[in-house]
């Protein structure tokens, strides 16, 4: 018997023929898309047949008409009020913007579930090491299974895209809102399926990749905002800033008869004040999916492009880049010298608009999701050098 | 290697059986840092066959070790035992063969292939686990399609492939029935066919038997007799020994990891065992047994034979039996014309256990 110690590195040329070669079949970072689209019917076939799933769809499916339809209700009742704008310019994107976060809140609950258990799930049932022998890579086998959760995420947005457009017809919103708003929803769905399988192939229970996934996403949109939140005394506290002011000392006297004066000149002066410095954590807001979706959103149109209608999607767009922008060097307080729609605030908003913030969101979140990916086909590589504690390959 | 290609159906069984030979490499001395190149030992006839060698294996699982030492010859065109208690290594040894487990030392040559090198060894070797789960919302029919897919099968070939597969494991009533109506014994033989689906070189059965009922059992006994005439490799662990005494053709007994026994079964045959003596009449069995100086011993769990010494006519002839310790099948021969000549109405003569469970036990009994 022969119990000498040997590394296991077998000898290099036997076998070292086959990998210089073309990648064959089956070794890790192999991918074919017949190996890819086999793992994916499998994971959908197996989802497709249980009940539960077609359920789960309708009961989205009534969730998402039950909420826009009282939006709808909503913003009519509050639309007729409105001063300006009107019906048209009220409704329509305020319930796209509504509704849009709303599918998106519920996307982000759903996709964990169809993507957290992926490889737990059948590594508990038996049923992972059966497909890791076979010629498929762990590439494929992640791949597909990335592929099935993304595709089962994209039938809960298909049972919501009725209500969407029924929200894009209630008018006021830009036909490309609508087609980027559900390219940036499915782009995002897909990330919360990547983190939820890079979970799950870390974990050995389907409730701890579960509760861990539900963590990522809730740590990317409640979280993030909170720590904002709370940071902003941190980055915050009184400065020497150059401000342009009237100085009211030199102001000349007031004219007796009428009790009017003139408007004193207005002049640059250093002060000390409160200075809240946003673009040090504006990534904060960045990378939540919603201030994606919504920073992504080609603005509302209305009628005569004169008003700001009001637009929730817009509002948020205009606070992240504002707070990206952080305190401008100089501050303006000469209201003497506005126009008068500067002074009624209105084109306010275009004025400092910064550069859009969603490509950092969305690259961050991709970063995130692939991340993910690149850690389930790690630890699906097989022949295992060391297992995780408590796992069993088969 | 042509086993990055799609694979078709091998017309003949051989045709896929190229002996590749994990060659040794040729004397070259170029890098002269390395150690000596990792060969296996000729130790058998055939060092480089299309079976498994396996030599110093060993795999722990942090302070437990599984696997301590195994050495292994599975040779193509025969069913191989692997013997062991509960616990012993089995499994994986038998994850290492399959590829999914990196063993700390030693080498293992799979057809010819390295397992832990990459898929070709995974192209030519079928595996079916103790324990594993089948996809319940698939029928048996797509199960099967699916694994050949897996293996790159055409969709026609793979189709083809499960229909022959579920003759052949009888499930074809249940051919498009979920799986998860499936008994545990069809199961079993579901699992059986998957590792079927690629026509594999060589063959990893980790206690095929469990649930099985005797019908299945005889199925796969004469099914792995088949394959192995086909020229396949087969490995079969269990810890069942008898049913493994009737397919198996060589045994390697493990223990604690190591390998502590390879024979074959036919040798395994010829030491000394017990052997069971059943007659008609027990009294004048014993009074023979003592006249012709045989060691016998009662039946286990047998009431005491009593006392014998006075021949006793009033008595009415009691059936019986005993046990006799013989080493070959020749000297039961003898045993038995001598007794059927003096007159003993003999039932039956038959070996008291399995040879593989005697040889088993024989081993246990060394180790203690």
């Amino acid at each position: 018997m022969s119990t000498e110690t040997q590394p296991s590195s077998v000898d290099p040329t036997g076998s070292a023929a086959t990998s210089s070669g073309p990648r064959p079949h089956g070794s890790t970072w192999s991918v074919t898309w017949h190996g890819v689209r086999t793992v994916a019917r499998l994971e959908l076939r197996q989802r497709v047949r249980s009940t539960r799933w077609i359920v789960s769809l309708v009961v989205f499916g009534v969730l998402v008409g039950l909420v826009t339809t009282l939006t709808w209700a909503f913003t009519r009742s509050m639309g007729s009020d409105m001063i300006y704008g009107g019906m048209s310019g009220v409704v329509g994107p305020t319930m796209f913007g509504f509704i849009v976060f709303f599918v998106l809140f519920l996307g982000l609950l759903v996709s964990p579930t169809l993507s957290a258990t992926a490889v737990n799930g059948d590594r508990n049932a038996g049923t992972l090491a059966t497909l890791q022998i076979t010629l498929l890579s762990a590439t494929e086998i992640v791949l597909g299974k990335l592929l099935a959760s993304w595709v089962a995420s994209l039938a809960f947005l298909a049972v919501s895209l009725p209500f969407i457009a029924w929200a894009f017809l209630a008018g006021g919103n830009n036909p490309a809102a609508v087609v980027v708003t559900v390219l940036l929803l499915a782009a995002l769905l897909a990330v919360v399926c990547g983190i939820g399988l890079g979970f799950s192939a870390l974990t050995t229970r389907t409730a701890g990749s579960a509760v861990l996934t539900y963590v990522s996403v809730a740590s990317l949109t409640v979280l993030s905002l909170v720590v904002f939140g709370l940071s902003v005394p941190l980055v915050s506290g009184d400065e020497e800033v150059r401000v342009y002011e009237a100085d009211w000392s030199s102001a000349p006297d007031a004219d007796p008869e009428t009790g009017w004066g003139d408007d004193p000149e207005c002049e640059w002066t250093e002060r000390t004040q409160y200075v809240v410095h946003t673009e040090r954590t504006w990534w904060l807001l960045a990378i939540n999916p919603f201030v994606v979706v919504a920073d992504a959103a080609p603005p509302a149109v209305n009628d005569d492009n004169r008003f700001v209608v009001f637009d929730p999607l817009a509002a948020i767009r205009e606070g992240v880049r504002t707070a990206r922008q952080g305190p401008p060097a100089e501050y303006d307080y000469c209201w003497q010298e506005m126009s008068s729609d500067e002074q009624a605030g209105i084109t306010a908003f275009d004025t400092h608009d910064g550069p859009p913030v969603w490509p950092w969101g969305l690259a961050a979140n991709l970063l995130l999701g692939a991340g993910g990916v690149l850690l389930a086909i790690r630890r699906l590589q097989i022949p295992y050098r060391n297992l995780p504690k408590g796992t069993r390959v088969a | 290697m042509s086993t990055s290609d799609d694979r078709t159906p091998p017309a003949e069984p051989d045709a896929t059986a190229a002996p590749s030979v994990p060659a040794p490499p040729p004397a070259d001395p170029s890098p002269p840092t390395t150690r000596p190149p990792v060969t296996v030992p000729p130790t058998s006839s055939s060092p480089a066959h299309g079976g498994i060698v396996a030599r110093g294996v060993r795999r722990s699982f942090g302070a437990v070790h599984a696997v301590a030492g195994v050495d292994l010859d599975v040779r193509p065109g025969a069913v191989t035992a692997l013997v062991g208690p509960n616990g012993s290594g089995k499994t994986t040894l038998l994850l290492v063969l399959a590829g999914l487990l990196v063993p700390d030392a030693g080498t293992v040559s799979v057809a010819g292939h390295d397992p832990t090198a990459g898929p070709a060894a995974r192209a030519v070797t079928g595996w079916m686990p103790d324990s594993f789960g089948t996809w319940d919302s698939l029928t048996a029919r797509e199960v099967l399609t699916t694994v050949g897919a897996a293996y790159r099968l055409t969709p026609e070939h793979a189709e083809h492939r499960a229909a022959e597969l579920l003759d052949l494991v009888h499930l074809r009533e249940l051919a498009d029935s979920p799986a998860h109506v499936l008994s545990r014994g069809q199961k079993q033989r579901l699992g059986l066919a998957r590792a079927l689906v690629h026509d594999p070189q060589v063959l990893l059965l980790d206690e095929p038997a469990s649930g099985l009922d005797p019908r299945s059992r005889v199925d796969l006994r004469e099914l792995l007799r088949e394959l192995a005439a086909r020229g396949r490799t087969v490995l079969v662990s269990s810890h069942v020994l008898v049913e493994l005494d009737e397919m198996a053709d060589d045994a390697v007994f493990i223990s604690q990891g190591r390998t502590v026994a390879a024979q074959e079964v036919a040798a395994v045959a010829t030491q000394w065992r017990p052997w069971r003596l059943r007659t008609l009449d027990l009294d004048a069995l014993v009074r023979w047994l003592e006249a012709a100086h045989v060691p016998w011993q009662p039946e286990p769990g047998a009431p005491p034979v009593g006392d014998f010494s006075p021949p006793d006519e009033v008595r009415p002839a009691r059936p019986g039996g005993v046990v006799v310790q013989l080493d070959t099948e020749a000297t039961a021969a003898a045993l038995l014309r001598d007794a059927v000549g003096a007159g003993v109405p003999i039932a039956s003569l038959a070996p008291a256990s399995g040879a593989l469970e005697s040889a088993y036990l024989a081993l246990e009994e060394e180790r203690r």
